[in-house]
């Protein structure tokens, strides 16, 4: 059978829930961009409706059954979005419901190692991220002033905005930590690989999907100082006696450069 | 020289500051209030690294790069001629906040030379993170130098607002320190650190008590040792820092290799800076600290420094290979963590796993456990994993051979696994 659910954590818990209720072995869970060209034998797929309720529900079986931990590792593991791990975390459950608690010392069994790896690479991707999400203080609208000169008399809101090309889908795992240390400060988070941002303002954050932005924001003038500062920091608290680029590169590899301020253009 | 533009400044005390190593942000776990701005997370953040691999996770910084004293191991000794510049306590909240709203930092490291007197200087210091605390409502990581010499009332004071306090060792002796910092006393180094330890346990044991009772520098206390400027042994720096790490209940002790700068007479004429003996203490230290081994058994009298090509773990093993193989489906987590290559998130791991079933070797790599030094020192099911027996000097020539990748002939290599970085970031 062939769920197709709406690539959100909790419309997957739904199309799990139906899978496993089934009663089937097998089950391929489908993307909305997925196209869905299975086999020639691979029936039409069932479309499963996102429901709170029933992720719900899902969730809180899955947590009396095994653990709250558990669950927590299958929530960083979906956010992976690797390649088949619909399949992976559905052994993982079913392994759960079967084994109960003791799923959680099945560490060396697979696939709950290969779930627990994933988990870990997430965790660790969110963790990295708390520190290398770089803020820049933009106003918006931005463009449409164009020339410089004349500002328009429209007024203008100034928040702090932030891009980002992670891995795995970390949005939902680092946004309340910066709702907590930002508190009434708006901002936003732009996935710039999944067009999704997080926005949070006056202590309530939201996901939103599909966004590309129409031109760019411009950067506030106190903006342009700050990061020239920072700059200026970061470079001179290097010691020159201890130069070694190539720790450097193991600890923030290229590929996290482009969006660091303090690496502008040196990627 | 306050006449400077505020980069020029920020250049000259970040330069004046870099030499400190305390990096890290860890050890206090704070919610963010409303109406403030930040928060602290008990494992820390790294934010960057510079170009020399080490972390930034605070923005360090001296208040003033003028000092009365005139160390000679010190980049801000009164003899030196270099550019002096000072900060106001304002423009200090204000880089602090303005970079933590960024995320560029976790919060501030702030240091300072000592100007008029170690008083003076310490209200200056105290003056900022009272803004930052009261005022700014700042609620992110403080990490804030104690002033040698300082009357035990402001001592008492800069623990409150600051989530770490440290005060600087420098150098593990007193012969050393009458030698390079005739204007510093063993005493008044070690008698603050004395006092920040027992207010940090009483708070500590009042807040069991009682939720409102104030904190007190609820991240502990660092100090700092400079290697390799003065002649003392590695067992009489690791036996330092075993001290402190006991008594005082020190949260970390950091190693700084002496950058050669100055042509003192009293300083040793080194080329580069000791940066592999740097990365060996920082192992025996968290052989120390995490892995339950004592000070005397990694080094004595015979044996008085660190063995550079081998880390102190492998070291010590090859020293005891009478304890070894050991099994990996028995043994307890202490003896785990003795095994060369398995560190603690493996050892945990292990003994978790093997609750489910009997472990080998495929369930292991699983685990994530890393075999290349392992599997010398392990039995999985009976099964010894590294083939030939070998004796120390055999295994020892297996442990330092080169991997498939042939080794850099132009360049030492100082940190060959990536894994072992996180000793130098103070990450954990």
């Amino acid at each position: 059978m062939r769920y197709r659910y709406d690539g959100s954590f909790e419309g997957f818990l739904c199309a799990l829930a139906m899978c496993l209720e089934a009663g089937q072995g097998e089950g391929e869970f489908l993307r909305p961009d997925d196209d869905g060209q299975g086999g020639l034998f691979s029936g039409a797929a069932c479309d499963v409706a996102t429901d709170m309720e029933t992720a719900l529900r899902f969730r809180e079986r899955f947590v009396a059954q095994v653990s709250r931990k558990a669950f927590a590792t299958l929530r960083y593991a979906f956010h992976s979005e690797a390649a088949g791990v619909e399949n992976l975390l559905r052994r993982f459950v079913a392994a759960g419901l079967e084994q109960g608690e003791r799923l959680q010392r099945m560490l060396a069994v697979e696939p709950i190692a290969s779930v627990y790896r994933l988990s870990r690479k997430v965790a660790h991707e969110a963790h990295r991220f708390t520190g290398f999400v770089r803020f820049r203080e933009v106003s918006w609208p931005a463009g449409e002033g164009e020339e410089q000169g004349h500002a328009s008399e429209r007024p203008t809101v100034s928040f702090l905005y932030a891009r980002i090309e992670p891995e795995a889908h970390i949005l939902p795992f680092i946004a309340s930590h910066f709702r907590e240390r930002l508190h009434d400060r708006p901002w936003m988070i732009h996935d710039l690989r999944r067009s999704s941002l997080v926005l949070c303002d006056r202590g309530t954050w939201r996901l939103v999907r599909g966004v590309s932005l129409a031109s760019l924001p411009g950067l506030t003038a106190d903006e342009e100082v700050c990061s020239r500062l920072w700059r200026t920091y970061f470079q001179r608290l290097a010691i020159p006696e201890r130069h070694n680029p190539r720790l450097q590169r193991s600890l923030v590899p290229l590929r996290f450069r482009a969006h660091l301020v303090e690496f502008d253009g040196t990627a | 020289m306050n006449d400077l533009p505020l980069e020029q400044r920020l250049e000259i005390l970040a330069d004046s500051a870099k030499y400190d190593v305390s990096c890290s942000s860890s050890g206090s776990n704070r919610r963010g209030a409303p109406g403030g701005i930040g928060g602290t997370s008990a494992a820390g953040v790294c934010h960057t690294w510079t170009a020399d691999g080490r972390c930034i996770s605070l923005l360090k910084i001296l208040l003033t790069n003028t000092c009365i004293y005139d160390c000679a191991y010190c980049v801000n000794r009164r003899s030196n001629d270099i550019p002096r510049a000072t900060f106001t306590p304002d423009e200090v909240v204000r880089l602090t906040i303005d970079f933590y709203c960024r995320n560029y930092i976790e919060g501030l490291f702030l240091s300072t030379g000592v100007i008029r007197s170690a008083d003076y200087t310490m209200e200056q210091l105290i003056a900022v993170v009272r803004k930052l605390r009261e005022e700014e409502h700042f609620n992110g990581y403080i990490h804030l130098k104690i002033v040698p010499g300082a009357d035990s009332l402001l001592v008492a004071e800069a623990g409150r607002y600051a989530d770490r306090v440290s005060i600087n060792i420098e150098l593990p002796t007193r012969r050393s320190l009458a030698l390079l910092a005739p204007d510093k006393t063993r005493e008044a180094v070690i008698a603050p650190m004395r006092q920040v330890s027992g207010l940090i346990s009483s708070a500590r044991a009042e807040r069991t008590r009682s939720r409102k009772a104030p904190r007190f520098a609820p991240a502990g206390q660092s100090t700092q040792l400079i290697v390799g400027a003065t002649p003392e042994s590695d067992l009489e720096i690791i036996t330092l820092s075993e001290g402190l790490y006991r008594r005082l209940d020190m949260k970390r002790v950091y190693y700084s290799a002496f950058v050669p700068g100055s042509d003192d007479r009293r300083l040793p004429a080194l080329p580069v800076p000791p940066l592999l003996r740097e990365h060996r203490l920082y192992q025996a230290d968290w052989l120390l600290r995490f892995y339950g081994f004592a000070a005397h058994e990694l080094l004595d009298e015979a044996r008085a420094n660190l063995d550079l090509r081998l880390d102190p773990k492998s070291d010590w093993a090859v020293r005891h290979l009478h304890l070894f193989p050991v099994e990996a489906n028995s043994a307890d987590y202490e003896v785990l963590l003795r095994v060369p290559g398995i560190g603690v998130r493996s050892a945990r791991r292990i003994l978790v796993a093997r609750r489910h079933a009997r472990i080998g070797e495929p369930e292991l790599r699983r685990l994530g456990v890393v075999l290349k030094r392992a599997r010398y020192f392990l039995t999985v099911g009976g099964r010894y994993l590294g083939g030939i027996r070998l004796d120390g000097a055999g295994l020892v020539a297996r442990l330092l051979a080169p991997e498939r990748r042939p080794a850099r002939l132009d360049q030492l290599e100082l940190f060959p696994a990536a894994g072992d970085a996180s000793a130098l970031t103070g990450e954990l």
